[in-house]
């Protein structure tokens, strides 16, 4: 066991002296893991508010009743499911939107008599009884909602419900910590009375063993199903999987380039002090006590990074839990995450992974360390002339590296045996691997090439630094490297969101063909299921514009044993009234015979193919469908179905619609139309109401918002890239504060050190920039070949933005250019007779 | 050439050299000699523009170099200075070529075949393209000599030149730092603490304390 004292003296000493470096290193591990952190804790509270919202008011209960289809269903099932199971709540919801906010709330009508437990008030004074059953509007809210935004009891707020809006007044606040944050109580009856909901119920939530499950099950009709919680729950969270699988990802390469950072530092200190280490070791000390002497500087750098890292991954998870919370609601079904503070365990979790990552940085360093003999000499290039003979093996293994990583991303495209994209994952980290044991050999090469041409140019300078480069070629490929990984990640997620936009863009044209939209304005998400009222239909109908209205309606259903979206829309209507130049010509064939058209992620997930037959879930029982087409949505990420809404009548008796597509009449003006709309409609009805171009628009803008996170993730790219030339230059010049003194001696300027630190980091800046395009294609190619394709299934036609990733490349480039002054100014700060007369 | 009229200079509050004076012509061939601590590296500092005395004046071809401002001085040692140390200090990581090169480069000057005469001079044609850790000591300083010379500098300061090889390679170099300055016509100071140094020297000059003994 070393001593602390021994510590003290050798490893906080030389931290205390490379203060810079160390902070770099400790900044570096910090955006890692900050980033990884605040991926997951928005994952995690989208999970929880999943969870949270299936688990329901009634946290113990352990089986749901509710519609196939997912819509409220007729209530007189409540009373033989009591007869078999007292332990039974019936339950309305309704997710409402607060448009002064712009916030979503749940509003869940229950039995307040029967679960009277869950409204417990707040205080004494948080509640008015008598006004909560008297006055049909009145709502009790959740203290943390309360809090959140400033509303408090007797306050009224106004609400879109459905396609309306409504008046809430607040009752009372609760104080209960097993309800979901945005949890929103009202009284059943008067939920069904206020929101003309009379007669139906959402689901209703039970407390039951397998058998009076069982004889529950057999009393229902074909519409209904009894679930367990943790299969819903199973259910939902695979909706959340890809994407958090994709953002934790990307976020592991930050890390990654943290790894390459602390490995730096930790190498440089024992380069630095070789001679040092010689003499411990000629004093008796171990080969054991010097590789936990450097492990004891990495794990310190990596605690401190990591305890710093909570502080910033606590500002990720702040910004990941609004995209996370925008995508799912937009993707899937509104979801509300209040919750953002990063929890002890989420802290433990990254000061572990932080540690763990300072470990395996700082081993190979360490191990070096240990094999420094007691006589060890000041000799230049020990460890480098050592790799030197490494090289061959290096390019080899890198190489089938490299072969490995695409060979399982293309088995993973071929066979996608997991249900997230494991292999390309794998692949990716296999081709970085490759990457970079290649990096070396790659460096030299372009040393070689560049050298000639260089010394004439830059004389002295580009002599020298192409020498000092050459002798310290595996220190370069580190800082090569960390440019190399952040060049490859930024161009393959700007290609992988350029590809996606202009894939997005002609599907645009494709299917947004009407002249007008209409939603209710309640809903957030791309896909409503909570129907229009007749009324507004029939009004939309009457007006002498209209040429035709295509009614869609969106339910869930059942595939395979998960929750997909299935659309059935109007294909006569879409048919008749597409006009021409607007392409429209989706769905043919689709209305004859009992045919559906399928995603392409339902088609990749279960290997469906055009003419096969899926079997769904009807009212009336197991339905054939042949698959007709196979087509791309970017509207969902849980798989889609697409179908005439003939069979929507005959199959599951509706005749609603949740949106509407309406088709004008040749020359009618569209502005003008909705205006006219939106008066008859004022005062009675919320709706969203958009013409074509704003629809399109608005697509647009979901997609931006949703790819921000990414956007994000780029500039922390550039920013861990730009430390990483950093450190490796400043190591360079703490390591070369004698080779700079002799210049100083030889006559060489100020200017011409700079000139030398400015021209390494534009070497490596412009080499890393090449192998992270090479690396950077390829990793795009998995991206949206595989990766995309089996978590979302969209299709994304491969396009390089040329102009865009010219822009970053030169944007990427000064900044590691950049990293070039930064050293020298600490050059300069080098006293040369201190590192001659020192001898 | 070169004029040292009354230089002081401390470091913080130790008097390292006490009112210096010292007259250098061209061809002359010094060798100061002194104890550890004696102050005979501060003043070949001071004399190749590394340092500026707090006092006094350094007067090279008629010029005080001691009011020069640092790019100055810079190109006073770039253009007039050719150092040799003890410890060689070549660069490591370019070539015996290239090392000797270097001076020539820093004024902005190729003239490849002055470098390989040079390298052929001290001895060494055929190292060319070796790098400084695959040579010996006695090789590396032959480098350093031509280094020091390669860019026809008027004053060659050789700090402890020999210190750290063996008497018959320190003879071999001190043999050839005489004959090359004295071909070339170089002024040379040669800072020792070898009294038998002396011998190459026309003139000694003994420091003690900070003082020249003549």
């Amino acid at each position: 066991m070393i001593s602390l004292k021994l510590i003290r003296l050798f490893i906080l000493k030389n931290i205390r002296n490379e203060k810079f470096l160390t902070v770099l290193s400790i900044v570096g591990v910090a955006l890692g893991i900050g980033l990884f952190i605040g991926v997951k804790v928005a994952s995690d509270r989208a999970l929880a508010s999943f969870e949270s919202d299936i688990r329901g008011l009634s946290q113990n209960t352990d089986y749901e009743v509710l519609d196939i289809s997912g819509i409220d269903f007729n209530e007189h099932i409540y009373r033989d499911i009591l007869d078999i199971e007292g332990n039974s709540y019936p339950i309305l919801r309704v997710n409402g939107y607060l448009s002064a906010i712009q916030e979503s709330i749940s509003i869940n009508g229950i039995d307040t008599v029967k679960a009277a437990r869950l409204v417990q008030p707040a205080g004494r004074k948080a509640y008015d009884i008598e006004d909560f059953y008297k006055n049909l509007s009145s709502i009790l809210i959740t203290k943390g909602l309360s809090d959140k935004y400033s509303i408090k009891k007797g306050d009224i707020i106004e609400c879109l419900v459905y396609d309306k809006k409504y008046s809430l007044k607040i009752a009372g606040i609760l104080d209960s910590k097993t309800l979901p944050a945005d949890a929103v109580i009202m009284d059943i009856g008067n939920f069904q009375e206020y929101f003309n909901r009379t007669g139906y119920l959402s689901r209703i939530d039970l407390t039951a063993d397998e058998k009076t499950s069982r004889e529950i099950r057999r009393i229902l009709p074909p519409n209904l199903s009894i679930e367990r919680k943790e299969e819903l729950l199973k259910n939902r969270e695979s909706v959340v999987t890809s994407f958090r699988y994709n953002l934790q990802f990307i976020s592991l390469i930050a890390i990654l380039v943290g790894i390459f950072l602390l490995y730096n530092t930790v190498f440089i200190s024992v380069v630095k002090r070789r001679t040092e280490i010689g003499v411990l070791r000629g004093l008796g000390a171990g080969q054991k006590t010097v590789v936990t002497l450097f492990l004891v500087q990495g794990l310190i750098v990596g605690f401190v990074g990591s305890m710093l890292g909570i502080a910033v991954g606590q500002i990720a998870a702040y910004f990941s839990v609004l995209a996370v919370e925008r995508t799912i609601s937009t993707m899937y079904s509104t979801i509300s995450i209040s919750e953002y503070l990063i929890t002890k365990g989420d802290a433990l979790s990254a000061l572990a992974l932080g540690l763990l990552v300072s470990l395996i940085a700082s081993a190979i360093p360490s191990y070096e360390a240990s094999k420094i003999r007691p006589n060890e000499s000041l000799k230049e290039g020990t460890f480098e002339s050592k790799y030197k003979s490494c090289r061959k093996p290096f390019v080899f293994a890198g190489l089938s590296l490299i072969l490995s990583g695409v060979v399982v991303s293309c088995l993973d495209y071929r066979y996608a045996p997991f249900d997230f994209p494991f292999l390309a994952y794998m692949g990716i980290l296999f081709i970085i691997l490759g990457f970079t044991l290649i990096s070396p050999f790659y460096l030299s090469v372009i040393l070689r090439i560049a050298r000639k041409p260089a010394g004439r140019i830059f004389k002295a300078t580009g002599r020298i630094t192409f020498g000092d480069m050459k002798g310290n070629i595996y220190r370069f490929s580190v800082a090569l490297m960390s440019v190399a990984i952040s060049s490859a990640l930024i161009i393959a997620l700007l290609t992988l969101i350029f590809s996606f936009r202009h894939s997005l863009a002609s599907w645009i044209n494709r299917n947004i063909a009407a002249d007008v939209y209409i939603k209710p304005a309640s809903c957030t998400s791309n896909f409503c299921f909570y129907p229009l009222s007749d009324e507004v239909i029939s009004l939309v109908k009457s007006f002498p514009e209209v040429a035709g209205v295509d009614k869609f309606r969106t339910l869930h259903l059942e595939l395979f044993g998960r929750k997909v979206v299935a659309g059935f829309g109007d294909i006569a209507v879409q048919r008749e009234f597409t006009r021409a130049g607007r392409n429209g010509e989706r769905n043919r064939g689709l209305e004859y015979g009992k045919q559906v058209s399928i995603s392409n992620y339902l088609s990749t997930k279960y290997g469906l193919k055009k003419g096969d037959v899926i079997a769904l879930q009807t009212p009336e029982g197991k339905e054939k469908f042949t698959i007709n087409d196979t087509f791309s949505s970017y509207s969902t990420t849980s798989g889609f179905i697409y179908m005439d809404r003939k069979w929507l009548r005959e199959y599951w008796g509706l005749d609603d619609a949740t949106q509407l597509a309406v088709y004008l009449k040749e020359g009618v003006d569209t502005g003008r139309f909705i205006q006219g709309l939106k008066q008859a409609l004022s005062g009675k009805y919320a709706l969203e109401i958009m013409n074509n171009n704003n629809l399109r628009k608005k697509v647009i803008t979901i997609f931006n918002k949703t790819f921000s996170i990414t956007y994000a993730i780029e500039l922390i790219s550039i920013l861990v890239s730009l430390i990483g030339v950093l450190n490796t230059l400043l190591a360079l010049v703490i390591e070369r504060k004698r080779e700079i003194s002799i210049i100083r001696y030889l006559g060489g300027s100020w200017d011409q050190i700079k000139q030398m630190l400015v021209l390494s980091a534009g070497i490596v800046g412009i080499a890393g920039i090449v192998l992270g395009t090479v690396m950077g294609f390829l990793i795009s190619v998995i991206f949206i070949q595989v990766i995309n394709k089996i978590s979302f299934g969209w299709e994304i036609h491969f396009k390089i933005p040329f102009l865009y990733l010219s822009i970053v490349v030169l944007v990427l480039f000064l900044t590691t250019l950049s990293a070039g002054l930064l050293p020298a100014k600490v050059a300069r700060k080098i006293d040369p007779m201190r590192f001659i007369s020192f001898e | 050439m070169i004029k040292l009229i009354d230089v002081h200079k401390y470091y913080g509050d130790t008097h390292v050299l006490k009112g210096i004076n010292l007259d250098v012509e061209k061809g002359d061939f010094i060798s100061i000699t002194g104890s550890s601590g004696s102050g005979k590296s501060t003043l070949l500092n001071l004399i190749g523009g590394m340092d500026r005395p707090d006092r006094g004046s350094i007067l090279v071809a008629g010029e005080d170099i001691s009011s020069y401002k640092d790019e100055q001085l810079t190109l006073y040692r770039r253009e007039r200075i050719g150092f040799i140390f003890q410890f060689f200090n070549l660069l490591p990581n370019i070539t015996v070529f290239e090392n000797v090169q270097m001076p020539l480069l820093l004024n902005s000057l190729e003239e490849e075949d002055r470098v390989s005469e040079y390298i052929k001079r001290v001895g060494l044609a055929g190292k060319e393209a070796s790098y400084p850790y695959q040579l010996s000591g006695g090789e590396q300083q032959r480098v350093a000599v031509a280094r020091a010379l390669i860019h026809d500098p008027e004053i060659i300061l050789a700090d402890e030149p020999i210190g750290s090889l063996d008497s018959r390679t320190g003879i071999i170099i001190m043999d050839l730092i005489k004959q090359l300055a004295e071909e070339t016509h170089k002024a040379v100071i040669l800072v020792t603490h070898e009294h038998y140094l002396s011998n190459y020297a026309k003139r000694e000059i003994k420091i003690k304390d900070g003082v020249l003994l003549q």
